[in-house]
């Protein structure tokens, strides 16, 4: 931007002003985006020690941490990735704007809650619970999708002015006491299951036929927990990307016969389908780096087994209880900082990714809305 | 999904009218995400502030003819289906060696709750629980009402200036205790409250909690130095972090050339909100407290060594860490607020003969203030929740120290401090016992939550409000 | 070496003690309490932050101008602080290595003062209805290691091997401790495992209480913690000592040094031979061994010294 010569007496101050707060704001800007980049460096240039003691013994201390942050990530994903694309697809497509306005800043009030809170209940009070119900617990999570099935049913079945009553644009709502029910429900039913089929005992059953072994922090304890903090951030990315798909698409989807459902699923998800990857993939890097959650629900084991109920131990949580105690420039401080820039790497390399495919599809909404 | 497809396609669910069950699945979501979020907050609610009301005091007897005194905690299942049993807060760790007792519920043979029975706290012995039979004051011994009084109106005093006076108590099984008036911290007498005195007794326990220091190394007391410390380390860490991301956005938006180096940069910090905190921690650790620290304590603080001054943990080194981590949403904050001012702002502005400092300061940075200050406000609720970090850069179990005192320089930087996140996460996994401490825990967790909540509304209907407000504009 | 610097140490007690008895005697001499004042600074164990801060909030409760401050940063830190004279106590949960005491030496050319303040175990806790009641050291290395260092001919992985005769607690035995760094952890290798490798299955958790809290939760785990974090969620196990008799880690066996894996808790103090400690260190150290500071000791979970002991370190050796 050029600025036009002006005939005023106080011109020269106020241009060297001018070029003096804009070499200081370049200067800030820079200094920012160096500082950030000084991470990098500074976590590739304490693990350069390592190299030199070419101690593979010790590197290979920190697999079964890396298998254990990918499997406390695989299980937060499988929780956290079908409801947070599902509650994104009904919220874009089927929810009543009223409602949709709300629940966005609600959703985004879940992911402010701290993870040492969520960790604190997943590891004190969930885990004791869902080792001493642990068919109750299996039962919910088999019987809650099936009961909004269920409820989707008897909605067809029933009469029109109840239907009118319980539209499916509020159903996000009015289906929360339907859930809480029969969750209530399975609770009350499963010891009752398993009393008649499987033994008394599930856990026994488990061990006895199975030779699983069940810890009371597992994975799937740090699934469900991580997967709570997860849920907003994949929610939100994909929602604005499914929302944001050019609405004659969707139109002209319907417009030739198809239903909603049907546009959603052979329209709209397509065309927002790097955005829905995007918002996984942000998701997944969350979920990698998450310390105080698996910290205190994951029970810290340093296991290579792939079994759901078993313990794990994850990067973040070992940096975090071993490297205060550690002292600076021995193995273990670097060990640990290798750690960390696994973890930085890895974020890095998920998030770039996840960026530049928003991007492309930012680019392809605009041609699709000019072009249309 | 790929069960759920199979087990409906099999049953023909999906070809129902209209749209079919998926969008009732999709619905279900939504409504389980927010399920989850109520049974969290009422579970933190229910737990956090019921902790403070003066719960009733059982007596129980056993069939064994044994009397228990105590406040009933929890009731699990006994194994093997052996019926169930209950757990007792009966205090008297003096007298009996532990705070608790179990109880199986078929044991008991009579259950009642007499208005006679008083639960007091002392130091430093905890909880008594059981009967106050006289208070001897000088050669007054007092009963009844009147010993009532005398308490009441000695404990309104500080310690100093309470009349000398000695409580006599008794077990539940009868035996007695001598206590000092002076040891006592708190009398209570639950059974006889009615709910008037129980309100306030529990506003006044509130009070206390959020107003006191924690007592008997972190089992009981307040959260007071832990709330100080929070709000002392996020403010300073805003002074640090919106200057900077400020800048760094105008640089971004306003002066550097929108070429493919900005779009890489604009990459990088995105991205950079995505690196997990506690990368940020080790950064912090090795880069503040062992690089810069240990190089201020050799220049400037070098008697001291080695015993660290700034080369350790600290308030300024945490403030600086959890800035770097909040920088990303302060600068895409107040890009996100500095792309929506109108071009055509800028160009009336400059053809008007501003120079671009004043554009800047005149035109383009008034309209875009909401936003900087969302941006701050996320950033201070995205800190306030944070403990990874914390937890490699300075913060402390216990700081009987003060970051702020009466001390020069009044604001002691190089000091450590307690912090919410981290008091909840010690007491809960470092306290001396942890079923005494999870009362404590919720009610911490639920303050630590209602704070970051409370940010993060007043940042969305920030939010909220400049959107409708530019709306109007445009 | 060692002898000689016992003896050093018993010679410094005699004199601090001394000191102790000429104030106190003065006390009396004088009727009332001299009133000192001061900022008391400690730097140390983590273990024993809960022990010290106790003691600290009773001091200011007796001498309302004194002032502790306690840095707790592990029982590493007390020989470095001291050395560095940024403080005067050092609280440790261990003894201190020859090369700390070395150190020490080596910079102020006497040995610091070694009190024991306090007792303290590491005890084997299970499920409160767990039927389990007694093991032997071996048992315990056979569940918790997997180099056997103490001689133990196999593993022992299954609750039916330790109670045959009932079928409840089932399945494999829930391991659960402490993390690396703690120095629980260290001290249940060295006394329990006889130093061999840990097995890589244990939960490690970052604190005793969390131990506690996972083990009184679950009905067929076992797990190693500090005495003073022990609730009414677990029991913890007798152990058969080296003649063979099972003790329960209670308040006596402890004191008596009977349970085998009991440890003294240390205090370090960096006192000059010719000199007497300051008043506010002199009142800190009146009160630990004070009725009133064993009783603290009580409520802080752990277990007061037998009386000879205290009595010993408070008078004449």
């Amino acid at each position: 931007m050029t600025l036009p010569r002006l005939p005023f007496s106080r011109q020269p101050l106020r241009h060297i002003q001018d070029r003096l707060a804009t070499g200081l704001i370049t200067a800030g800007g820079i200094g920012v985006l160096l500082a950030i980049l000084a991470i990098g460096v500074f976590l590739v240039w304490e693990t350069l020690p390592l190299l030199a003691l070419g101690d593979t013994f010790s590197l290979a201390k920190l697999s079964p941490l890396a298998w254990g942050t990918l499997k406390a990530a695989l299980a937060a994903m499988l929780f956290a990735t079908p409801i947070a694309l599902g509650a994104a697809m009904y919220s874009a497509l089927f929810m009543s704007a009223r409602l949709r306005s709300r629940l966005k800043p609600t959703l985004e009030l879940m992911e402010a809650v701290p993870g040492v809170v969520i960790g604190f209940i997943a590891g004190l009070l969930l885990a004791p619970w869902v080792e001493r119900n642990l068919a109750s617990a299996l039962m919910i999570i088999i019987w809650l999708p099936l009961s909004a099935a269920l409820a989707g049913y008897l909605w067809y079945r029933t009469a029109v002015h109840v239907r009118q009553r319980l539209p499916l644009s509020w159903a996000g709502l009015w289906l929360i006491p339907w859930l809480a029910g029969m969750a209530v429900l399975a609770i009350w039913i499963a010891p009752i299951i398993e009393q008649h089929w499987l033994g008394g005992d599930l856990r026994r059953l488990l061990d006895q036929r199975y030779g699983l072994d069940y810890a009371t922090r597992n994975a799937l304890i740090v699934g469900i927990a991580m997967g709570f903090a997860v849920i907003p951030s994949i929610y939100s990315l994909a929602e604005d990307a499914l929302a944001d798909v050019p609405p004659t698409l969707m139109e002209g989807a319907q417009a030739l016969g198809a239903s909603r459902w049907q546009a959603l699923w052979k329209v709209a998800l397509p065309t927002a389908a790097p955005g829905v990857f995007s918002a996984v993939m942000i998701g997944a890097g969350r979920a990698v780096g998450e310390t105080m959650i698996v910290l205190m629900a994951s029970g810290n084991t340093a296991l290579f087994s792939a079994s759901p109920f078993e313990g794990l131990r994850s990067l973040s949580a070992s940096i975090a209880i071993e490297l205060p105690e550690a002292s600076p420039g021995g193995l273990t401080y670097h060990l640990l900082i290798l750690a960390a820039l696994a973890l930085f790497i890895f974020t890095f390399v998920v998030n770039t990714l996840a960026e530049i495919v928003r991007q492309r599809l930012r680019r392809r909404y605009q041609r699709l809305g000019s072009s249309l | 999904m790929r069960w759920q497809r199979a087990v409906f396609s099999n049953v023909g669910f999906l070809k129902m009218s209209g749209s079919g069950l998926w969008p009732w699945l999709c619905a279900a979501c939504v409504a389980l995400s927010l399920l989850m979020l109520a049974a969290l907050l009422t579970l933190l609610t229910i737990r956090g502030l019921g902790h403070f009301w003066p719960a009733p005091l059982e007596e129980v007897t056993l069939k064994s003819g044994d009397i228990v005194i105590g406040q009933p905690v929890r009731e699990t299942t006994l194994p093997k289906g052996a019926g169930s049993e209950r757990l007792y807060f009966t205090g008297n760790q003096d007298i009996t060696g532990s705070n608790w007792q179990w109880i199986t519920i078929d044991d008991i043979s009579q259950q009642a709750e007499p208005a006679d029975l008083i639960r007091l706290t002392r130091t430093p012995w905890g909880d008594f629980i059981g009967r106050l039979m006289t208070v001897e004051s000088g050669d007054q011994r007092l009963t009844e009402q009147a010993a009532w009084t005398f308490i009441h109106d000695a404990l309104a005093l500080p310690v100093k200036q309470r009349p000398p006076g000695t409580l006599v108590l008794a077990t539940a099984d009868g035996q007695i205790l001598r206590q000092p008036l002076a040891s006592v911290t708190y009398f209570q007498s639950p059974n006889a409250m009615s709910w008037g005195q129980k309100t306030i007794a529990w506003g006044q326990r509130i009070w206390q909690f959020l107003s006191e220091g924690p007592r008997a190394a972190n089992t009981g007391g307040g959260v007071w130095p832990a709330i100080f410390g929070t709000v002392l380390m996020v403010i300073l860490m805003s002074v640090i972090v919106t200057p900077f991301g400020v800048l760094a956005a105008i640089y971004l938006n306003e002066i550097a050339h929108q070429n493919r180096l900005t779009r890489l940069v604009r990459i990088g910090v995105r991205n950079l909100a995505g690196v997990p905190s506690i990368v940020y921690g080790v950064f912090g650790l090795g880069v503040f407290v062992y690089g810069v620290g240990g190089s201020i304590d050799s220049w400037f603080f070098s008697d001291e060594l080695p015993s660290p001054t700034f080369g350790t943990g600290g308030l300024l080194w945490a403030s600086l860490t959890l800035a770097l981590l909040t920088l990303p949403v302060v600068i895409v904050a107040t890009e996100e607020g500095l792309a929506r001012i109108p071009d055509a702002q800028r160009e009336g502005a400059v053809a008007l003969g501003a120079t671009r400092l004043e554009m800047l300061t005149r035109v383009v940075l008034p309209m875009a203030t909401p936003a900087m200050l969302t941006g701050m406000i996320l950033a201070v609720a995205r800190a306030a929740g944070e403990v990874a970090p914390l937890m490699l850069v300075g913060v402390a179990k216990l700081a009987p120290q003060m970051p702020v005192d009466g001390e020069f320089p009044y604001l002691h930087l190089e000091r450590k401090f307690m912090h919410l996140g981290y008091h909840l996460f010690d007491t809960a996994f470092h306290g001396e016992d942890v079923q005494a401490a999870i009362p404590l825990v919720f009610a911490t967790a639920l303050l630590l939550v209602l704070i970051v909540l409370v940010l993060n509304l007043t940042a969305i209907f920030l939010r909220h409000y400049l959107r409708r407000q530019r709306g109007n504009e445009c | 070496m060692k002898r000689y610097n016992l003896r050093r140490v018993r010679k410094h007690q005699l004199l601090l003690l001394l000191t102790g008895w000429l104030l106190m005697a003065g006390n009396l001499a004088w009727g009332q309490p001299t009133s000192v004042s001061g900022t008391l600074g400690a730097v140390g164990s983590d273990t024993m932050a809960g022990l010290v801060l106790r003691w600290g909030e009773a001091l200011s409760a007796r001498h309302p101008d004194i002032n502790l401050q306690f840095q707790a940063g592990g029982s590493a830190s007390a020989p470095t602080a001291l050395v560095a004279g940024t403080t005067r106590l050092g609280p440790m949960s261990r003894p201190m290595t020859h090369a700390e005491r070395q150190q020490f030496i080596d910079r102020y050319g006497y040995p610091p003062l070694e009190l024991r303040v306090a007792r303290d175990a590491l005890v084997v806790v299970v499920h409160r209805h767990n039927p389990l009641d007694t093991l032997t050291l071996q048992q315990v290395d056979a569940i918790f290691s997997t180099s056997l260092a103490c001689g133990a001919p196999h593993p022992i992985r299954r609750w039916s091997t330790l109670v045959p005769a009932t079928d409840w607690p089932y399945g494999q035995i829930a391991l659960h401790g402490r993390n690396l760094a703690s120095g629980t952890h260290g001290l249940f290798q060295e006394r329990a495992l006889c130093d061999g490798e840990f097995r890589l299955d244990i939960s490690e958790h970052p604190g005793s209480s969390a131990v506690i809290a996972a083990v009184g939760e679950s009905f067929n785990a076992m797990g190693y913690a500090g005495y003073n974090h022990l609730n009414p969620m677990v029991r913890a196990l007798r152990l058969v000592d080296e003649s063979g008799a099972a003790v329960a880690p209670n308040e006596r066996s402890i004191q008596q040094g009977k349970y085998p894996l009991s440890r003294d808790l240390y205090l370090y103090v960096n006192l000059p031979p010719s000199e007497s400690l300051p008043p506010v260190e002199q009142a800190f150290l009146t009160l630990i061994f004070s009725e009133e500071g064993q009783q603290i000791v009580k409520a802080a979970g752990f277990v007061p010294l037998p009386n000879q002991l205290r009595d010993a370190q408070r008078q004449h050796p």
